[in-house]
């Protein structure tokens, strides 16, 4: 093929470029854009009209329902209990190990960072059966314990902020330990605060993991009182995948619609919010290949 | 308070010092052990416990309860010459071919666009590209069940406003696949665009200003200058994407529950069948077959992707 010729090269490529991108983009909002406008419709239009929007119809009736009808309020609390243990425990115990693995020299380091690569290649799916069971012999099935403990402190985590804190440079650990200094001191006083930014990202990544975290839950906590929100979420949507309902199908669809659109809110505020670190906290985190 | 012998106060901050990690007969030898601690009582407890006691398990029948028999490689035995087992890894290598191609060509080019510093508004797109991906996976499935429902859905009306018929996006063995393949392209599409953008960005700009005097046009730099650079990155997008694809199961899960007709039971599911069916033997032998499988697609990318250097 020859090059193609000058104005193609220069012109063709802003104008295409633009319609791809806008058209494109548009494709990736429209549904949630749809899901979000479609949750203030009532129920009848959502299928008799998809398309459709007459704002002076606009109405509540969904969320109101939808509240009354699933415990979508405990699912929220729930995941925010879940968030605030989980999230802590990973945010301070992975970057305390990371901070061991990376300054220390000490007896089966080896072995144990070994073992933190292999498990970074397994598939999580793998632990799903066994775990369970050990739940059931702890007797945590159903239990805050169990969605907060299992992957609290996960490999990736440890394998990211050891390369993150690798980086640090030893003379500033010496001259903080000539200034007297504890070990731990030097941890919280200067390793925490030099690695704020890869923290960051790390604390964008582990809450979004968190907050959408479904396998697990799903399998470990599935009863009304331990349900999260992507499992209450899930529930509403089998009622009608699975026709296990008796109320007709707009109702559920403008519930799940409701449901669907409350659940994704708080994640994209914090996303629009916060979008330079979630971006910085993608790339950190795909470096783990 | 640590106070360090003044000997190896000395020679800590040394240039020499840098790499090699501290030794001190003080409490400084203590303090890792009691940092990785916490980790490795969770790691043993809820990581390698559980693998180990998944691969004695996948040896036995049990149903959850009462005593465990041992098989040998009877669970192993019946999935492979399950044609269920064998279809579940069909359907994930076919939702595979469906997303994966589509998803590299696509994401590759928005990436070089948005690489690009002439493309206009490229903090928006970024944005709204990975709309999909920092959404719950769980509401984005129940918006497709929504959205792509036979009778009602928003895709039908704009079907029929354009006087076409309905199709059963997910009502149909023959558009099911599709119809979830298109849900994870639209889901992670956006997080490929930034792995491969950070690939991009770590190009070296002159390579591209000395072959533009050169004289290449822009397919052709493409071609022969970005996909070489990017193809470590590449191979790490293709790598990641296979084992979510065999690994998925929230899709299916919610917004086909594997119909109809078995035709969305991708691995994952089919695994997690095991488990509702408290056939706990064979779900863990099944857990190892894929494993084992995906470790082998993953080396076999990696390979593949080496070799066309």
């Amino acid at each position: 093929m020859t090059s193609p010729s000058v104005t193609i090269r220069r012109r063709l490529p802003s104008v295409v470029t633009q319609v791809f991108l806008v058209v494109l983009a548009l494709a990736f909002l429209a549904p949630v854009a749809w899901a979000v406008i479609s949750a203030f419709k009532p129920a009848a239009q959502i299928i008799n009209d998809p398309l459709g929007f007459d704002p002076s119809s606009a109405t509540l009736d969904n969320f109101t329902r939808m509240f009354a009808d699933v415990p979508i309020v405990r699912g929220f609390v729930n995941t925010a209990i879940v968030l605030a243990l989980k999230g802590s425990l990973t945010l301070f115990f992975a970057p305390l190990a990371a901070y061991g693995f990376a300054k220390y020299d000490f007896r089966f380091k080896g072995l144990l960072f070994g073992t933190v690569l292999i498990t970074l290649m397994l598939p999580t799916i793998v632990l799903i059966i066994p775990l369970l069971l050990e739940m059931k012999e702890l007797g945590w099935v159903n239990t805050y314990q169990a969605l907060v403990l299992p992957g609290a402190v996960d490999a990736f985590a440890i394998f990211w902020m050891r390369q993150v804190i690798a980086a640090v440079p030893n003379e500033l650990l010496d001259a903080a330990r000539v200034d007297g200094c504890t070990e731990f001191g030097i941890f919280w006083r200067i390793v925490l605060p030099v690695i704020r930014p890869a923290l960051a990202g790390l604390a964008v990544l582990t809450v979004m993991n968190i907050y959408n975290d479904f396998v697990w839950p799903v399998v470990i906590a599935s009863s009304d009182r331990m349900a999260t929100l992507q499992v209450v979420l899930s529930s509403l949507a089998q009622n009608i995948t699975g026709n296990r309902i008796g109320a007709d199908y707009a109702t559920v669809t403008g519930e799940l619609l409701a449901a669907a659109s409350i659940a994704l809110v708080p994640l994209l505020l914090i996303f629009i919010v916060l979008q330079k670190h979630f971006i910085n906290g993608i790339l950190a985190g795909s470096v783990k290949g | 308070m640590t106070l360090a012998p003044a000997a190896q106060r000395a020679q800590a901050p040394s240039a020499t010092s840098r790499r090699r990690p501290h030794r001190s007969p003080s409490r400084r030898k203590l303090a890792p052990y009691v940092f990785v601690f916490p980790f490795i009582a969770l790691f043993l407890a809820f990581g390698v416990y559980p693998m180990l006691f998944t691969l004695q398990l996948s040896f036995t029948d049990w149903r959850g309860s009462g005593s465990a028999q041992w098989v040998g490689w009877g669970n192993y035995t019946y999935l492979l010459t399950n044609p269920a087992f064998w279809s579940s890894l069909g359907n994930s290598a076919v939702m595979w071919l469906l997303i994966v191609p589509v998803q590299i060509v696509v994401a590759l080019l928005v990436a070089v666009l948005l690489d690009n510093a002439k493309t206009r508004m490229r903090g928006f797109y970024r944005v709204a590209f990975l709309v999909p991906f920092v959404t719950p996976l769980v509401a984005v499935a129940q918006i497709w069940v929504v959205v792509f429902d036979q009778q009602y859905g928003a895709v039908n009306s704009v079907l029929n406003a354009l006087g076409l018929p309905d199709v059963g996006w997910l009502t149909t063995s023959m558009w099911a696949k599709p119809t979830l393949a298109l849900l994870f392209l639209w889901k992670t599409t956006g997080f490929i665009v930034i792995i491969l953008l950070s690939g991009l960005q770590s190009i070296d700009p002159t390579v591209y200003e000395a072959s533009s005097i050169d004289g290449a046009s822009r397919f052709r730099q493409l071609r022969s200058m970005t996909l070489p650079l990017v193809r470590r990155t590449l191979m790490f997008a293709v790598v990641l994407q296979t084992l979510a694809i065999f690994q998925m199961f929230a899709e299916p899960y919610v917004v086909t529950d594997g119909g109809p007709y078995g035709s969305t039971t991708t691995a994952g599911l089919y695994l997690y069948d095991h488990i509702t069916r408290a056939d706990l033997g064979t779900g863990a032998a099944n857990s190892f077959l894929l494993v084992i499988v995906v470790m082998v697609l993953s080396l076999g990318f990696v390979r593949l992707l080496r070799s066309e250097d």
